[in-house]
């Protein structure tokens, strides 16, 4: 048997190592940043700076910086080592990290400019979205390039999940991005409404499926074993524990939408589904505990496993809880509460951020041929992180049930007995601990970056490290019985198309009927199109991340048909490109804010937008004096309309040229009325707009009719 | 071209089969996988929960 010679690429590890190391401080940065933000709404300094721009930015960086990062990492350093082979091609991985890189800086700047597309974690503009797709099919490229010239016959499980991942974040980002550009930078989404909605939640579910979990259950596969020095504790379970993961994740989706306005056998698929997944998951966790047995009282001493430990255990807490969040009655408490921002820090926090650090300290020292320069640093990092999880976590979950339960809360008499400001303001203490929390965990990442740059000094990176090993032989002997496991196990392609397959099952099944079947949105005639004047105000409250912190969904509660008027029905929604349902309350629901009892006067949203405080007393709400200076770019009103015309909104033909007219004359009603209130704007304002918006908010149903 | 959001099939009624076909789905994959689990030929399974080990370049350098 031939013996070849051959490099491994430790350039790029390094890379993507240090990339992950730096965004993840970044990210952790803009996270505490906003997290003090809520206690102190003074620092939500310029319109570059508020809540609902940079909010997306520490959800960006976290999941697409230094996950990202952590992600190639990972795999471009255990990839090579279980294919025996050099990554296919040098070019490829230096576009990747170069791509990558420049995607994250334009996602950096773009996203505190109000560029965005209002979609949770789907917030990137389309020429960036444009940018990711071609630097996924470089990633997938040079990955099956070296899965295919790899000299290792059999796939380990590892690259089972990395093959999933590469095949459904692709799936999920091409749908995602169903876009319609209007100009250069600014786009609508294809879909509307509960559609929108059903397609964001799948996408957004499936990115902490298939981006925060799969590849990161491949490097445990991978880095575990390697760090305790000891194989899988059961190959079996981790085959059962990949297919079925990969088959039920993705229908879990409409666990986000419970007693919204999505159809019911929706929800329900989204419920049955997700509690389902609590198994694979778990035979997944208990999988990676269990590669411990016998290596148990090297738990103590080695900082490495450790790490993994907490990764491992936190990864199990955020399955266990997951499920049960996803069932109905407990969503009924949970969701748009801070319970849900606990639970996904957990899964951030503990389990991608642990593993990372566990295989930074692991890989680092290897590749620059040296020893950790502080064990020590290392082990007072995990401390740091381990009590910051909990410091973030615990008033996290203790303050969003207390918030949920004030919110329904009626006093004798049957009125709710807390307005929703006072529960705003009872939650300012539990804020200021997460804040806490987060600036912990984020001095012991500073430390891990200084004991990394001190172990990097005292080493030389090994570029290009020696390996060697047989050619992989053409023909192999077939075991009788055996040759459908091997056409699997061995073939990539094969592995790739099983995936897709298997994904997209729950994908169709779960769509398609959505955007079917006519009487899952049944129509509602008084729904009519936004005028232009609400239409650039819908996109000025798109702009400034207002869905962060409100949402546009008025659960069938009493609760909350007491605080918000009627709840919200599907067919309100059709001409909302995007939606804007909102998957947190910060600030109260907005879904009526125009009607009924909630509807304020044009002067008071006007005083509301200069200075929150001064009209609700402890609001922390960024203010946006802004609104009153910046005017509206009527511009772009006539490709506005020619777009919404193109995704099927029934704006008369033609309007596009006349839509201006409309909107001046709408406006410059705004203004007048305000003059009754001694307020002197001119017309063009953006708070004009954004004011109209507000107004029009829930109007259409005063007067219900159902056609269908 | 993007009608198809829009124009929806008029009749396509019993949504609610959709569940239950997805349940039986995934039961009759997760059969075929269990077959499929029970039938992997130990040493091979051995063989491959190996493989991360089976590095004859690994540096041995490890302080921690």
């Amino acid at each position: 048997m031939q013996v070849e010679k051959f490099a491994y690429d430790n350039r790029i590890v390094k890379n993507f190592a240090y990339a992950t190391m730096i965004w993840g401080a970044i990210g952790m940065l803009a996270g505490l940043w906003i997290a003090l933000q809520l206690v102190f709404p003074a620092l939500n300094i310029t319109q570059y700076g508020s809540f609902g721009r940079l909010r997306p930015l520490h959800t960006n960086a976290v999941i697409f910086a230094f996950v990202g990062n952590g992600i190639f990492m990972g795999v471009y350093y255990s990839l090579q080592r279980l294919c025996k082979a050099r990554m296919f091609s040098d070019i490829l991985s230096n576009i990747h990290f170069w791509g990558w890189q420049l995607i994250i800086v334009a996602a950096a700047i773009t996203l505190p400019l109000g560029l965005t597309q209002g979609a949770e974690y789907a917030e990137l503009i389309w020429p960036i979205d444009l940018a990711i797709t071609i630097i996924w099919v470089i990633f997938g490229w040079n990955m099956f390039g070296t899965i295919i010239k790899r000299r290792e016959r059999h796939l380990y499980v590892a690259i089972w999940f990395y093959i999933a991942t590469f095949v459904t974040v692709a799936v999920l980002h091409l749908v995602r991005s169903g876009e319609l550009p209007y100009s250069w930078l600014k786009s609508y989404s294809f879909y509307a409404g509960v559609q929108d909605a059903l397609v964001q939640w799948w996408y957004g579910h499936n990115a902490v499926a298939f981006f925060l979990t799969t590849p990161y259950l491949g490097l445990m596969y991978y880095f575990l074993p390697k760090a305790a020095n000891r194989p899988v504790y059961s190959y079996r379970l981790s085959v059962i524990h990949f297919w079925s993961l990969i088959f039920l994740y993705i229908w879990a989706g409409p666990h986000h939408l419970l007693y919204t306005a999505l159809p019911n056998w929706a929800q329900s698929l989204g419920v049955v589904f997700s509690f389902m997944l609590i198994f694979p998951s778990w035979g997944g966790m208990i999988n990676g505990l269990l590669t411990l047995r016998g290596a148990w009282d090297r738990v103590r001493d080695d900082v490495i496993l450790k790490f993994m430990v907490v990764a491992v255990t936190a990864y199990g807490m955020a399955t266990f809880e997951g499920p049960m969040l996803s069932l109905k009655s407990v969503s009924a408490i949970s969701h748009y509460t801070d319970w849900i921002i606990a639970h996904v820090h957990v899964g951030a926090l503990g389990w991608n951020g642990m593993l990372t650090f566990g295989v930074l300290y692991w890989l680092m020292p290897r590749i620059f041929g040296t020893q950790l320069y502080s064990k020590k640093l290392a082990n007072n990092h995990f401390w740091l992180a381990t009590l910051g999880i909990l410091f973030y976590a615990i008033p996290m979950y203790w303050a969003g049930i207390q918030q949920s339960l004030m919110w329904k809360q009626f006093t004798e008499n049957g009125l709710l007995k807390y307005t929703f400001l006072e529960t705003v303001t009872y939650m300012k203490p539990f804020y200021a601990m997460r804040s806490l929390g987060g600036g912990l965990y984020l001095t012991g990442t500073l430390l891990m970056l200084y004991n990394i740059y001190k172990t990097v000094k005292s080493g030389k990176l090994i570029a290009d490290e020696p390996a060697e090993a047989a050619a992989l032989q053409k023909d192999v002997a077939k075991h009788p019985g055996e040759h459908w496991h091997r056409w699997i196990e061995r073939k990539p392609v094969q592995m790739l198309i099983l995936s897709l397959v298997v994904i997209l099952i729950g994908g169709i099944i779960e769509l398609v009927p959505t955007f079917m079947i006519k009487s899952n949105v049944p129509t509602i005639s008084s729904v009519k199109p936004y005028t232009p004047l609400e239409l650039q105000g819908r996109d000025i409250y798109v702009r400034e991340g207002c869905y962060v912190c409100h949402s546009q969904m008025i659960r069938p509660f009493r609760s909350e048909t007491e605080r918000y008027g009627e709840y919200s029905k599907a067919g309100e929604f059709v001409y909302d490109h995007p939606f804007q349902w909102g998957s947190k309350r910060t600030g109260p629901d907005l879904a009526r804010e125009g009607s009924g009892n909630l509807k304020k006067t044009n002067g008071w949203h006007f005083r509301h937008f200069r200075e929150p405080s001064s009209m609700s007393e402890g609001s922390i709400m960024p203010a946006y004096p802004f609104f009153l200076e910046q005017g509206i770019d009527t511009a772009e009103t006539g490709a506005k309309i020619r777009a919404m015309q193109t995704l099927g909104v029934p704006y008369e033909k033609g309007y596009d040229k006349t839509a201006n007219a409309d909107l001046m004359q709408q406006a410059t009603m705004i203004a007048d009325n305000l003059k009754t209130d001694s307020i002197r704007i001119a017309p063009n304002k953006e708070v004009i707009a954004i004011i109209a918006y507000l107004q029009r908010m829930g109007t259409d149903i005063s007067k219900p009719k159902t056609d269908n | 071209m993007f009608k198809f959001i829009k124009q929806y099939a008029e009749k396509m009624d019993h949504a609610q089969v959709y569940p239950m076909i997805s349940l039986i789905i995934f039961f009759l994959f997760f059969l075929v996988l269990l077959v499929y689990v029970k039938k992997m030929d130990k040493t091979r399974v051995t063989e491959l929960s190996n493989i991360p080990l089976d590095e004859t370049d690994e540096p041995t350098i490890t302080n921690l």
